[in-house]
């Protein structure tokens, strides 16, 4: 009696101290139906990470942002038949369960999911991709972006680190269509190992991305560095390709390399260039004395030989002098709360910027169940929303909220 | 002469002179041919320094403390010519008839990691193999060294056999450390990091092939002690590591949990082996 009394309490402070209190919790849908339109105007198929069954899931996917030293758990959900797939946090240092090596902690089959936990480590850039026959899967899309911000949310690199006004974000990584024809994507697997040999095609990519994009598509999407002369510019460059990058910005940037893998560098290493290999992380910062148009130029090169073989260019438009202010890491802040709920959810929503808004609540297939709110929001204001509905059967359902029509938070939650 | 009197300080001197100068070593390497065994067991025409006559895919290692002097023997038991020189420090240029052997010495007074390679019709017998690792360190921790390299198997015995190649073609099929691949790296002692919580420990790495390779860890960073191309990175604590061809790294370890985790090349081509996913550059640290 006094044992199981043990195991009950033991059990009951785990789950409760140890990851009971979620402060951020997100899902992750993945497919592996994704489609993508490329700079000719072709579209391939992908696999790649969504945050609802409605949207095609994006390449890179959805960026993830955490609070240094926040509980976080993801759960991921396969929705697409074929091969499992994992989440590797790469970069952020967590044991092993949580490491998304198939076969050394687990993988989440077709209509599983899989929860991963961990606390937010210091502020950084970090990623996320699938671990299950990696070469493929993260060629085809599965891969995306992890800041963590200093634990005061300050607008700073990391905790006592660099002050800055504006920051973006470039990832860069390549695209072979060969290896998104339907036979590498339904690459065979067999469910019984653990590991998955599978054969690999010649990689001899025809598009070099940044963020997704190249070519006329950057300017297309409206890919740039807006800022303000003597702004703090602080760039997060990431590569998650299979080639080398050499990134070059405007000597008038007086570029300093300033972290590397989520850590800050010992010395500041003051450079134009920025070498950048696969799987790393670099950040810099830079002011543009003047304005005008400049840009920064990234270079893709083979790691076998040595040989260029492409560049991009990604604009930065100065304009205006005046100082910007520090901005919050995000324009919305919403909080659920209890969650899981019973009957009713209250929410909170913070917003730094107004316009129209609308809070829905989405199934899992992101169909609309009920429209909560409509209505004109101003700028710095605070909305509470109460949402009660006994007709809605035990699960997990969405909460989305746009402004302007655009979808700016999604959050999870679940009715008992 | 008293030489009660005078023993003591000339045993006194002789532990001075060895602490300031290091030790004398004498040592002999193999340059010796056979085949490198892929892990889809094809074969292919593969040099190697060794400790014997006898040719094993792992090319020899030599260890040694910072001021350490060693006089090597190099025994050339092919029939082609070969060379021997020494990465990043004094340049040795020293050619070695078949059958012949020259005996080098050296004087390493300068922590780090070097390679000792064959320089002759650079870079063939280089890439054929002949690439080794000298470890110049006083770190009395747990150490572990990885000779990283690429390889296309068809190029080998083309190179072997006479042939030129266009290196701007090369697109390598096989990647090895110590001359193994995944699964069968973590069966060498040597690569396998293993130790546990709160150890300190070093990783030595050299790459001896042709290309650059970007090895990730799971569930660390590391800092790095050593870089034999930017010293200002040294201090860099990272998880993700580039090292180019020719170049050398000496990253340090304190692992803060326990469990088992992969060190792999991130360009994810490289995990592969005959271009079979995962039988590349992969391999598993374990702590406990």
């Amino acid at each position: 009696m006094i044992n199981k009394l043990f195991i009950l309490i033991s059990v009951f402070f785990w789950t409760t101290f140890s990851f009971g209190q979620m402060d951020e919790e997100v899902l992750l849908i993945a497919r592996n139906t994704g489609k993508k339109v490329v700079a000719t105007g072709d579209t391939i198929r992908t696999m790649g990470f969504a945050l609802s069954l409605m949207e095609n899931p994006p390449v890179p996917g959805p960026t993830l942002e955490f609070v240094e030293g926040d509980s976080i758990e993801i759960d991921l959900w396969n929705v697409s038949q074929g091969a499992p797939h994992t989440i590797h946090l790469h970069g952020l240092d967590v044991n092993q369960q949580n490491d998304g090596v198939p076969h050394l902690s687990f993988d989440v089959g077709h209509m599983d999911h899989g929860f991963y936990k961990f606390k937010a480590p210091q502020a950084g850039t970090y990623l996320y991709h699938c671990h299950v026959v990696s070469t493929i899967h993260v060629q085809a899309g599965m891969y995306g972006l992890i800041i963590v911000h200093p634990a005061d949310e300050s607008q700073t690199t990391w905790t006592g680190g660099y002050e800055y006004d504006v920051s973006m974000s470039l990832m860069m990584s390549e695209i072979d269509t060969v290896w998104h024809n339907d036979t590498i994507i339904k690459h065979e697997y067999d469910s019984t190992l653990a590991v998955h040999k599978v054969e690999l095609p010649y990689y001899d990519p025809q598009f070099y991305l940044v963020n997704g994009y190249s070519d006329e598509q950057i300017p297309e999407e409206g890919m740039a560095l807006n800022t303000a002369v003597d702004a703090v510019n602080y760039i997060r460059l990431i590569n998650i390709g299979y080639k080398g990058n050499r990134v070059v910005f405007p000597p008038s940037f007086e570029a300093k390399i300033i972290d590397s893998d989520g850590r800050p560098l010992p010395a500041v290493e003051t450079s134009d260039t920025v070498f950048i290999y696969p799987g790393e992380r670099y950040g810099v910062i830079g002011v543009m004395p003047e304005e005008g148009v400049d840009f920064i130029s990234v270079d893709y090169f083979d790691l076998n030989t040595g040989v260029f073989e492409n560049t991009q260019e990604v604009p930065i438009y100065t304009e205006g002098f005046v100082q910007l202010p520090n901005q919050k890491r995000s324009n919305y802040d919403l909080t659920v709360q209890p969650n899981p709920f019973d009957q009713t959810i209250f929410m909170e929503l913070s917003a730094a910027k107004g316009g129209k808004l609308q809070v829905s609540i989405l199934n899992l297939n992101g169909e609309v169940i009920d429209v909560i709110d409509e209505r004109i929001i101003s700028n710095e204001s605070i909305h509470h929303l109460t949402y009660s509905n006994a007709t809605l059967s035990s699960g997990t359902y969405l909460v989305q909220v746009k402004v302007d029509g655009e979808i700016v938070l999604t959050q999870k939650i679940v009715k008992n | 002469m008293n030489w009660k009197k005078i023993l003591p300080g000339l045993f006194f001197c002789f532990v001075c002179s060895q602490s300031i100068f290091g030790a004398v070593v004498h040592d002999t390497v193999y340059i010796n041919k056979g085949e490198l065994i892929t892990i889809d067991t094809n074969y292919y025409a593969f040099y190697a320094f060794n400790e014997s006559p006898d040719f094993v895919a792992t090319n020899n290692r030599i260890n040694l403390a910072v001021g350490d002097s060693i006089y090597l023997a190099v025994v050339n038991t092919d029939t082609e010519n070969h060379g021997f020189d020494v990465k990043n420090t004094t340049d040795y240029d020293v050619e070695i008839l078949p059958g012949d052997t020259v005996e080098v010495p050296m004087l390493f007074s300068e922590p780090g990691a070097y390679i000792f390679y064959d320089h002759l019709d650079y870079p063939k017998y280089r890439y054929l193999g002949l690439g080794a690792t000298i470890t110049v360190d006083n770190f009395d921790g747990d150490q572990f060294f990885w000779n990283i390299k690429d390889h296309l198997g068809d190029w080998n015995d083309s190179l072997d056999g006479g042939y030129t190649v266009d290196w701007s073609m090369y697109y390598p099929d096989y990647f090895t450390i110590n001359g193994f691949s995944n699964p069968l790296i973590n069966d060498d002692p040597y690569a396998r990091v293993a130790g546990a919580v709160g150890e300190t420990m070093r990783i030595y790495i050299t790459n001896t092939g042709q290309g650059t390779h970007s090895l990730h860890f799971h569930g660390y960073h590391l800092e790095i002690i050593y870089s034999s191309k930017n010293s200002s990175h040294e201090g860099r604590v990272k998880d993700t590591f580039p090292i180019e061809s020719m170049e050398t790294l000496i990253l340090e370890l304190v692992p803060d949990k326990t469990g088992e985790y992969p060190v792999h090349d991130h360009n994810l081509v490289a995990v592969s082996g005959g271009n079979i996913y995962p039988n590349g550059m992969f391999l598993t640290m374990l702590i406990e």
